[in-house]
């Protein structure tokens, strides 16, 4: 028994020692480069005639998740053709960083697709990858007749291009990754 | 073969000359017992390795090899059924042996039915044995531990998966590896256990909270996995196993060395393991990338300084690339509806492939153990054991601009354990045991990913203290104990808002633990025993702290500072016992009740993001009760003839909101049967099974709780062919089996892959061990 006693004495003196001594705290995490991160898309229409373009813009400034995004839609003119283009930025990083180049570089990797519950707004594209299939920063819309809906943009990253309708624009069977996918209220007048 | 003519002509020229010089007039004769019911064995062989000869027992357990050279020899015991025991010892004069084999998993598969040392504790213990880890070396851990009834697994495809004992799984359920705490990143569903199967010759499941003197959070159950202790054995010895599957055209290699010395008193093992598999598949096509690749490596060294004081060192290395199915990565809610409707998964090829790309998971596991033993008196010895161990996991997913090769998650665990032990034996059946248990965790996120972390940086500190005491007193045997842990936890988080910020937590809990139980035999041939356990657990780094995407679910994971304790009361209940030595039955019923059990749920909110919507889950608690039932019978039907059938019962109950939990396994219903023949031509002890296992749909949830239905339920049927042949100096084991017989399209519930693809289709594997 005397083994016992001194040994149970042992251990709550261990014990003591253990949780009484200096903790060490962890280093200051190192705070990532999130370049990967896509905060912000605008998709300018130019019109010909009208000097002003109109801007569809989506802007997330702090990434997924914290404050709401800021989504702003200007009013497209009913029967119009524009001539769109999509510029995407990282602007977490200072100076923003222009991640339309990455998929440039990329072309062959990613597809954007326009979808819209508007009646006769089309989105045709202007561009293509070096395998001559479509990517979607460059395009021409069309509008219809006035009235309200949205249009909605997907990038998808890694899509499978030559599968049934994708090239003409339709993503059922395009597979890949969603990367981007924003839905703006637009109003045709 | 000679005939006895020549036989006789041999033993007339030669024997006598032979006696002549080396005297080899020695007969060795004895008896084989069985371990758990004391009766005699028939039809061992019984081989020594350096005569070259053999014999068979008879009906009484008895066998004789007569005119044996004096010397030393090896002598090896095999029958069907029971692991084979290789002995060194000397026969200088006529020789008498009483040698017992471990006879128990004829009747309940690997139940340890009345184990030979007798009862240690009152929680209910089963399983695996090296024959089983053998001829399931094609699979990882969690795969393996699935044949015990009450456990199943949680999978991310069929490489990376989980165990789920009596429905918790993750950090409720602690795994010790070699009597260590494994630490690794085990919290989520997607994160499969560092350890290597085959570096193992046991591996128990011990259902209850009766396992006090281990740290963890020990509110489930234990998964002990032990190696075999080195065999006081002069020579070298060793053993190659190889296996081949065809579902995903996997090889596997593994390669033991052993030999004790007498001067040093010294013994040392080195255990070495290739794998490599490519895509599997399913009934109707390949699953892309879901290929693995490990490379492991353990080496044990036993060393005694005198009678009364061992050491023993222990290291292992794991490391392993396991691939993700593509179909699987899904970028957002859309996605995932798409995803869920389509019957063949994107991304599916026709053709096979063994490239391992992203998204895939890469995982090196090292650990390093010393533990010394040293006895004051017969009846009181200390354990003082010391570990290390490194874990490293990067997650790699498809990312743009060449960022592929850097990894999205890369964590880093180092942690250090130290533990003193006493252990003391009194007169009147009374055992103590007590001890404490120091661990300090350090993880980090390494820089390299360019991802915001889903779980911050900490540091931990956990002091522990236990004590258990035992009593046996005839046919009962009484159990209780207490522990307490002091945790302490410093975490550095990053700030999910802009500009972005270093947010420091501290946090301690206190843990208390208490069990207590008792065994007793009521007749010979039936016993009953009842554990009641309570244990605390303390919320997670990822329950509070997780705060991001979770791509493979589609979701948004928040995890919430303020989570309190878990507290939890487990009542199990069993009883087994014989009828007339030909029904073999074991039956448990369990009751656990868990206050302020945290779980991951799916709120209303769906949240905006630049990648789409995506539902949001926060980590909750709530009052849950699991409710089960396994129940595993044996019944011989002839000498070598039986049949095995399990079931069991689990129900998982939200009580504070009257829900189903989610994610809690399905019945399920397995039976075999065996028919064993001691010898046909050259092979011994050969056995024949035929399996069926049934798992239920689950049907135990609202359709609101998960993205799409439960799978039905399913019907998998198996066979499987072992035989073992003894050469001069060498005992080969084959086995061959066949899984998903007749190749069903399924899916499991616990399966997460199921929301894409269908589960494994035929697999058949073959696989051979030599051991000299």
């Amino acid at each position: 028994m005397k083994h016992l006693n001194a040994i149970l004495l042992a251990t709550l003196v261990v014990l003591m020692f253990s949780a009484s001594c200096k903790k060490d705290e962890p280093d200051d995490p190192i705070i990532p480069h999130e370049e990967e991160v896509i905060t912000t898309l605008r998709y300018s229409l130019i019109h010909d005639t009208v000097g002003i373009p109109v801007v569809l813009s989506f802007q997330d400034l702090d990434g997924d998740g914290g404050n709401p995004p800021v989504v702003t839609a200007d009013t497209l003119r009913a029967h119009t053709t524009y001539s769109g283009s999509l510029t995407l930025l990282n602007e977490l990083e200072t100076p923003a960083e222009n991640i339309t180049e990455e998929i440039e570089e990329e072309a062959s990797d990613h597809q954007f697709f326009f979808q819209s519950t508007l009646s006769n707004l089309i989105v045709e594209y202007d561009d293509a990858d070096e395998d001559g299939y479509p990517v979607g920063l460059s395009t021409t819309l069309t509008t219809g007749s006035p009235g309200s809906g949205t249009i909605t943009i997907i990038l998808r990253h890694e899509p499978e291009k030559d599968a049934a309708g994708v090239a003409s624009g339709d993503i059922a069977n395009a597979g890949g990754e969603t990367d981007i996918e924003v839905t703006f209220n637009v109003d045709v007048k | 073969m000679l005939n006895n003519k020549t036989l006789l002509f041999f033993a007339f020229f030669f024997l006598p000359a032979i006696a002549f010089s080396q005297n080899c007039n020695v007969n060795v004769s004895g008896y084989i017992w069985d371990a758990s019911t004391g009766e005699p064995i028939s039809d061992a062989h019984i081989y020594l390795k350096e005569a070259r000869k053999g014999a068979v027992s008879d009906s009484a357990g008895f066998f004789r090899l007569s005119s044996v050279c004096p010397r030393n020899y090896h002598l090896s015991v095999s029958h069907i059924g029971c692991k084979t025991r290789e002995l060194y010892m000397t026969m200088e004069a006529d020789t008498t042996l009483h040698i017992v084999l471990d006879h128990d998993s004829r009747l309940l598969d690997q139940v340890t039915f009345i184990s030979p040392g007798g009862k240690t504790t009152t929680a209910e213990k089963q399983s695996l044995n090296e024959k089983n880890i053998a001829e399931n070396a094609n699979e990882n851990l969690a795969n393996m531990l699935s044949s015990i009834s009450g456990v199943r697994v949680i999978r991310n495809g069929n490489n990376i998966s989980t165990p789920v004992v009596h429905g918790l799984y993750g950090n409720r359920l602690t795994i010790l590896n070699n009597g260590v705490t494994q630490s690794g990143q085990q919290w989520g569903t997607d994160h499969s256990p560092e350890i290597d199967p085959w570096a193992a010759s046991r591996i128990t499941v011990i259902k209850g909270v009766g396992a006090l003197e281990y740290q963890g959070n020990s509110l489930g159950s234990i998964i002990l996995v032990e190696p075999r202790k080195i065999e006081k054995e002069p020579h070298m010895h060793g053993k190659g196993s190889y296996f081949f599957e065809t579902n995903g055209n996997g090889h596997g290699l593994n390669g033991q060395l052993q030999q004790h010395y007498e001067k040093p008193a010294l013994g040392w093992r080195a255990v070495g393991t290739l794998k490599k598999s490519g895509d599997n598949e399913t009934p109707d096509y390949y699953l892309r990338n879901t290929g693995r690749e490990e490379a492991n490596i353990a080496v044990q060294l036993e060393k005694a300084f005198s009678e009364r004081w061992t050491t023993d060192l222990y290291f292992s290395s794991y490391n392993t690339n396991i691939g993700v199915l593509r179909g699987s990565h899904i970028g957002n809610l859309t996605d995932l509806e798409e995803a869920l409707t389509r019957e063949v998964p994107f991304f599916t090829e026709e053709d096979f492939s063994y490239n391992i790309e992203a998204p895939y998971q890469k995982v090196n596991h090292h650990l390093i153990k010393f533990h010394s033993n040293y006895f004051i008196t017969d009846n009181l010895w200390f354990d003082l054991t010391y570990s290390g161990q490194l874990n490293y996991r990067k997650e790699f997913d498809v990312r743009r601009s060449g960022r592929t090769e850097d990894p999205s998650l890369s964590l880093r665990q180092f942690s250090h354990f130290a533990e003193g032990r006493i252990n003391r034996q009194f007169s009147k059946g009374w055992k103590v045991k007590s001890g404490f248990q120091f661990n300090r965790v350090d993880n980090i996120n390494l820089p390299e990913t360019g991802v915001l972390p889903l779980i911050p940086d900490y540091i931990s500190y956990e002091s522990g203290i236990f004590v258990l005491a035992s009593k046996t007193k005839e046919k009962a045997l009484f159990e209780f104990g207490g522990r307490y842990d002091y945790e302490d936890r410093r975490i550095a988080a990053i700030s999910s808002s802009v500009p972005r910020e270093i947010i420091r937590y501290d946090n301690s809990f206190h843990n208390l633990g208490a069990a207590g139980g008792f065994n007793y035999e009521l007749i010979k041939s039936l016993s009953i025993a009842y554990n009641l356990g309570y244990a605390s657990r303390n919320p997670e780094v990822n329950e509070l702290y997780s705060n991001g995407l979770h791509q493979g679910v589609s979701g948004i994971e928040e995890g919430d500072p303020l989570l309190k304790q878990e507290q939890s009361i487990k009542n199990t209940f069993s009883l087994k016992g014989n009828i007339k030595n030909k029904l073999f039955f074991e039956s448990m019923v369990y009751l656990q009740q868990i206050n302020d059990y945290i779980f991951l749920n799916p709120t209303n909110e769906v949240r905006l993001t630049i990648r789409g919507a995506f539902p949001v889950f926060e980590y909750e608690q709530t009052d849950a009760r699991l409710f089960g039932v396994d129940a595993a019978a044996t019944y011989k039907i002839l000498d070598h003839f039986n049949t095995v059938i399990k079931y069991s019962f689990i129900r998982g109950q939200d009580i504070s909101n009257n829900l189903p939990l989610i994610y809690m396994p399905s019945n399920t219903i397995y039976a075999e049967l065996n028919y064993q023949l001691p010898k046909i031509g050259k092979f011994e002890n050969l056995e024949l099974q035929v399996n069926n296992r049934y798992v239920f749909e689950q049907t135990y949830l609202l359709p609101n709780q998960d993205f799409t239905a439960p799978p039905p339920g399913y019907n998998l049927a198996g066979l499987k062919a072992s035989a073992e042949k003894q050469s001069a100096k060498m005992r080969h084991n084959f086995f061959i089996k066949m899984d998903n017989l007749f190749n069903v399209a399924y899916r499991d519930y616990l399966n997460r892959q199921r929301y894409f693809a269908d589960d494994l289709g035929f697999n058949l594997i073959i696989g051979v061990s030599s051991s000299f």
